[in-house]
């Protein structure tokens, strides 16, 4: 199926180097910028929505994607993990340290029925 | 297709602000750039719908409305029929760097379509 929508959203971990917590505020920033009708358009049910979220992040093992699935109200999400998103060291003089990870999200949606 | 009623189907949202100006416009400006970057559209090309099927209207939410030029943000928007208005809203911040305040917009951009059922 097509991808009728395309969300963009970001997310990090500011001291923690949690990549499955930057990617699920990504996830967040990603829905909560828009607000989607699109299955009332196409005379659909919400549950018709199919969400396809790819995920980028330096170190894509390190996400649990078991964890993002609750953050969607409706609709049926797939989750694609790969190496993305932008881990900024923390400088010398901190004396160690973990880095602060961005982490780039992006939603498809499609909606079962259309192409 | 152009009987059918019309149908919002997403409501692109977005953050702005002057830093230092004090420029409602350029706040606003900012805050429907905001909106627009955080989502795409493909149904256009998926569904072979043209770009002016779709109509646009834009909220700008700012503390002085009246001092937004509408006229201008509308060249920010590069498809569809396209409305802006400014209303009252968004945050006026003070703060000891900037002597006309943080200027902070927020943005609403509405899209319709003819229902596509």
């Amino acid at each position: 199926m097509a991808p009728l929508l395309i969300e963009f959203g970001m997310g990090t971990s500011l001291r923690r180097q949690d990549y499955t917590e930057a990617a699920l505020r990504g996830l967040k920033d990603a829905l909560w910028h828009n607000s989607i009708n699109l299955a009332e358009l196409f005379g659909k049910d919400k549950t018709d929505m199919r969400l396809c979220c790819v995920i980028g992040v330096q170190q894509p093992d390190k996400v649990d994607v078991s964890k993002l699935a609750d953050v969607f109200p409706y609709g049926q999400p797939t989750f694609h993990v790969e190496k993305g998103g932008l881990d900024i060291p923390r400088p010398d003089y901190e004396g160690g340290g973990r880095p602060t990870v961005i982490a780039n999200v992006a939603i498809k949606v499609s909606l079962e029925g259309v192409s | 297709m152009s009987d059918a009623p019309e149908r919002r189907f997403i409501i692109e949202m977005g953050m702005g602000n002057d830093l230092y100006g004090g420029d409602q416009t350029k706040a606003a400006a900012r805050a429907i750039e905001d909106a627009l970057r955080h989502s795409s559209i493909p149904l256009f090309e998926v569904r072979g719908l043209p770009h002016d099927a779709m109509r646009v209207a834009v909220t700008v939410a700012v503390p002085n409305p009246e001092s937004v030029d509408t006229e201008a943000l509308k060249s920010a928007l590069p498809r569809g029929r396209v409305t802006v208005r400014a209303v009252e809203g968004g945050l006026l911040v003070r703060s000891p760097a900037s002597p006309d305040g943080i200027i902070m917009a927020s943005a609403s951009v509405e899209a319709y379509l003819p229902a596509q059922y």
